[in-house]
C-alpha cells in the first residue's frame, strides 16, 4: 500500500493531541481495570504473563490498531485476554510471547531508556514494534487483534459497517443509493432505453 | 439423477463443475450426451450462502496446499494462497462477481497487434471476435447478462459507483455503466431480481447472480444424462495403448480410489489444477505429461495485471450497500504503444466489506499501525475500484510441481509462479494515476493503492494455438496430441485480455459442446 495523503489530512498537532489523549486514557484506565475492577489480578489471571507483561501486551494491541476515538479499552482488553488464553493453552506460544515481550522491552531500553509501556510518543512505540513485525509472536498478536476488531460484529457499527443484509431484504429499500453529494444514476427508463436502442 | 457404472466407457468425464465444466455438462446433457462430472469439492446449495466474508472464505475456498512463487508481492505476503478460487459444486461461479464482458477484437490478436515483446510469449488466438460473437450471445442469454442481447436493463447505480461515475463524468470520460452483469435486474429464468444485498463474492444468497450451482448443474442432473460426483478429487487421467484418454482415477472423501472409464475427457479444474492434472498424468508414452508435446502445459500463467484503489470522500458513501461490482469503466481498454505498455485495462467499482478491507489495505506483515487504523476509520466514506488489465503471457510464469512436498492425496503440491513483466509495472502505474484523478475530481481526500489480491482470474496454462508446437489445444479446446482430451476452462486462453474471463469461458464451453457432439456423432472421438 502506498498511502497518498491529500488536502484534508489532520494537522500534526491534532494527531499528537489525539494520541496523547489516548495514551493517558488507556494508561490510566488500565490501572483502574487491572487493580480495581479485576481485584488486582491482571486480565483475570494469566498463568503465563506477570502484571508488567500483561500491561505491555495491552499496550501492544492498542498500538497495533489504535482507534482512540472509536474503541473502548475493554475492546483491547478482550483481545489481550484472547492472546493470553491461547498462551495458557500452548507452552510454545507462551514462551514465544514472553520472550517477545522481553525483547520489546530490551529494545525499548536500548533505544529510549525506558520500558516499552513508558514511551509516550505513539510514533516511537510503533517504530519500536516495527522491529518485531516479522516475528511469529508479533503476527500472532496482530492477527488476534485483527479478528478481534475488524471481524467483530459488535465493533462493526462503530466503524460504519452494517454487515449481513440478506435477512433484511438487502439494501434495495434501505439506502443502497441514498447519497446526495453526487448526482443520481440513470432512471429505470433511461437504463431500459440504453439496452433496447 | 443418473448413476453411471465405473466401467461405462461411453460417458464423457468432465473434471470440474464451474463456469467451464458446469456449462459443458449441461450443454451436453441437453443434447442427450451422457456425462460424469467429477468435482473435487463438496456439494453446496444456496442455503450454504452466508453474508460473512471470512465464514464464506473458510467454507468455499480452495485451501489445499499450494505455494506462491516468482517476483510478485504475494510470494511474500500470500505464500500459500496464490489464487482465490472455489472448491465445491459450482466452482468459482459461486465467488465470481458477475461481470460479463466480451473480449475486444484486438485482444484475440495480441501478437499481431502488439508485435513481439521481449520477455513475453504473446500469441494470437486461433479464433476471433467475429467467430465468437454468436457464442457470446448464447452465453449472455444462458447466463442472463444485462444489456442488448437479453434486453435486460443494467442494474441501478449504488452509492459507491455513483461516486466513481461522477468522477468519470468530471474527467471527461464516457464509457461507464452498471453492466454488463450476469445478475438479474428483473426476474428472469426462474431466478429473482437483485436486491442489492452485497456480498456477491461470498455467493449470491438469492440466486440473482448466475452460478452453475443453481442453474447448469441441477438442470444437467434433471435430464437424467448427467451424474455429478462431489468430493471426487482427480488424481490422474489414463490412456490406452493408442494414446487415447480412456479413464480417470479419483479419490473420494474417504480417500478411496476409483477409476471411471471414459469415451472423452474434459478438463475444467481451473488454470492451476488443470495443468497440474495433465502433468501428474505423465506416463511412459507421455513422459512430460499428457498433451504436452509443445512443452506449454503449465506455462504462460496469466492472472491479470491488477491492483486496487480506494478513495476517501468527504461524506458517507457506505459502498458495501448493494452489488459488489456495481459499475465498469471501459475508457482505457484500447492499445496505444505511446502509453508505454501493451493492451488496455478496466476500472471496476468493487466494494470490500470491513474485514477484507482491513486485511487487504496493506497485505502482509506490515499491515498494521496508525496508517491502517486511520484509514479504517474512514471505511464508510470510501469508494474504490479493482483495476484489471492485459497480463502478457510469459513462459516463466507457470504452474510447476513441488519436487518433494505432496498434498493429502499424495500428489505433488503445485507452485504458482508469477513475476510481473515490465509492461505490468507501466500499466499498473497508469491505472493508479487514472483512478486517483477520477476520485480527486469528486473531492477525494486520501487515496490508497492496494497491490494485487490472490488471483481470481487464472488463465493460459493450457493455451490454444493453431500451431501444435506453440500451444496445447486447438481452436475447440481439443488437445493437439490426444483427440478425445479437451480443456474446457480458462486455462485454454491464449491471452488474458483486459476483461473478466467468465463470459468467454462459458461461450467457449457452449461452442466446445457443439463440437464434441459433432465429433462423437461422426465417430471421430
Amino acid at each position: 500500500m502506498s498511502i497518498r495523503f491529500h488536502r484534508l489530512r489532520k494537522s500534526d498537532e491534532d494527531r499528537v493531541a489525539m494520541s496523547r489523549r489516548m495514551f493517558l486514557m488507556t494508561t490510566t484506565m488500565a490501572g483502574i481495570t487491572t487493580n480495581a475492577m479485576m481485584g488486582g489480578t491482571a486480565f483475570a489471571g494469566s498463568g503465563v504473563l506477570n502484571e508488567a507483561q500483561s500491561s505491555s501486551l495491552l499496550r501492544m494491541v492498542q498500538d497495533i490498531y489504535p482507534h482512540p476515538d472509536v474503541l473502548q479499552l475493554s475492546h483491547y482488553e478482550a483481545i489481550a485476554a484472547t492472546v493470553m488464553k491461547n498462551a495458557d493453552a500452548d507452552a510454545d506460544v507462551a514462551k514465544s510471547l514472553t520472550d517477545g515481550l522481553g525483547q520489546i522491552d530490551a529494545k525499548a531500553q536500548e533505544l529510549f531508556g525506558v520500558p516499552y509501556v513508558e514511551i509516550e510518543d505513539p510514533d516511537a512505540r510503533e517504530g519500536l514494534l516495527r522491529h518485531f513485525q516479522n516475528e511469529g509472536f508479533f503476527q500472532g498478536v496482530r492477527w488476534t487483534a485483527y479478528f478481534g476488531i475488524y471481524d467483530n460484529k459488535d465493533i462493526w457499527p462503530l466503524l460504519g459497517y452494517e454487515g449481513a443484509s440478506a435477512e433484511h431484504g438487502g439494501y434495495i429499500d434501505r439506502g443502497f443509493s441514498d447519497i446526495t453529494f453526487v448526482p443520481e444514476g440513470p432512471t429505470l427508463e433511461e437504463r431500459m432505453a440504453e439496452v433496447q436502442s | 439423477m443418473a448413476q453411471f457404472d465405473l466401467n461405462d466407457d461411453s460417458v464423457v468425464v468432465i473434471i470440474g463443475s464451474g463456469a467451464g465444466g458446469g456449462t459443458l455438462a449441461n450443454e451436453l446433457a441437453q443434447k442427450g450426451i451422457k456425462s460424469v462430472v467429477l468435482e473435487a469439492g463438496k456439494r453446496f446449495d444456496i442455503s450454504d450462502i452466508e453474508n460473512d466474508e471470512w465464514t464464506m472464505f473458510q467454507k468455499i475456498s480452495w485451501l489445499d496446499k499450494r505455494y506462491s512463487g516468482g517476483g510478485w508481492h504475494g510470494s511474500v505476503n500470500h505464500p500459500t494462497l496464490p489464487a482465490w478460487i472455489v472448491k465445491g459444486y459450482g466452482g468459482s461461479t459461486i465467488h465470481w462477481a458477475g461481470v460479463a464482458l466480451r473480449f475486444k477484437d484486438f485482444e484475440f490478436k495480441t501478437r499481431s497487434t502488439y508485435g513481439a515483446i521481449d520477455g513475453a510469449n504473446v500469441e494470437d488466438w486461433p479464433i476471433d471476435l467475429e467467430e465468437m460473437t454468436p457464442w457470446y450471445e448464447k452465453a449472455e442469454l444462458k447466463m442472463g447478462v444485462t444489456g442488448k442481447t437479453t434486453g435486460m436493463p443494467h442494474l441501478p447505480w449504488n452509492n459507491g459507483f455513483r461516486v466513481l461515475a461522477e468522477g468519470c463524468r468530471r474527467t471527461g470520460r464516457s464509457d461507464y455503466r452498471s453492466g454488463p452483469m450476469a445478475i438479474n435486474s428483473v426476474e428472469r429464468d426462474d431466478r429473482p431480481a437483485c436486491q442489492q444485498i452485497g456480498f456477491c463474492m461470498q455467493g449470491c444468497a438469492i440466486g440473482a447472480k448466475w452460478s452453475t450451482m443453481y442453474t447448469e448443474l441441477p438442470r444437467a442432473e434433471d435430464t437424467g444424462k448427467c451424474e455429478i460426483r462431489t468430493d471426487a478429487m482427480v488424481l490422474r487421467i489414463e490412456h490406452d495403448s493408442q494414446g487415447k484418454a480412456n479413464a480417470v482415477v479419483y479419490a473420494d472423501k474417504d480417500g478411496n480410489q476409483h477409476r471411471q472409464l471414459a469415451r472423452v475427457v474434459c478438463v475444467a479444474g481451473n488454470s492451476i489444477e488443470s495443468p497440474r492434472m495433465l502433468l501428474n498424468s505423465a506416463s511412459a508414452m507421455f513422459p512430460d505429461g499428457l498433451a504436452n508435446s509443445s512443452g506449454q502445459v503449465g506455462k504462460n500463467y496469466m492472472n491479470h495485471t491488477t491492483g486496487g484503489v480506494y478513495a476517501v470522500l468527504p461524506e458517507k458513501v457506505r459502498m458495501y450497500r448493494g452489488t459488489s461490482v456495481a459499475g465498469i469503466v471501459g475508457d482505457e481498454v484500447y492499445h496505444d504503444a505511446a502509453r508505454g505498455f501493451a493492451g488496455g485495462y478496466y476500472l471496476e467499482f468493487l466494494s470490500l466489506g470491513l474485514p477484507f478491507m482491513a486485511a487487504f489495505l496493506e497485505p502482509g506483515n506490515a499491515g498494521w499501525g496508525r496508517g491502517v487504523a486511520q484509514a479504517m476509520e474512514a471505511y464508510d466514506r470510501m469508494s474504490g475500484v479493482w483495476v484489471l488489465g492485459e497480463d502478457l503471457a510469459q513462459e516463466r510464469n507457470a504452474i510447476t510441481l513441488h519436487d518433494s512436498e505432496v498434498d493429502q492425496h499424495g500428489l505433488p503440491v503445485p507452485i504458482v509462479s508469477k513475476t510481473p513483466h515490465n509492461n505490468d509495472y507501466e500499466m499498473t502505474a497508469h491505472m493508479y494515476e487514472t483512478s486517483t484523478q477520477i476520485y480527486e475530481a469528486v473531492g477525494a481526500t486520501d487515496v490508497y493503492e492496494l497491490p494485487a489480491y490472490p488471483a481470481t482470474h487464472n488463465m493460459g496454462t493450457n493455451r490454444m494455438h493453431a500451431d501444435p508446437s506453440k500451444g496445447v489445444v486447438n481452436a475447440y479446446g481439443q488437445a493437439h496430441d490426444i483427440d478425445n482430451l479437451f480443456v474446457s476452462d480458462g486455462s485454454q486462453f491464449t491471452s488474458s485480455a483486459a476483461c473478466n474471463p467468465t463470459l468467454t469461458i462459458v461461450a467457449l464451453a457452449i461452442r466446445q459442446a457443439e463440437y464434441i457432439a459433432q465429433e462423437m456423432n461422426a465417430q471421430n472421438i
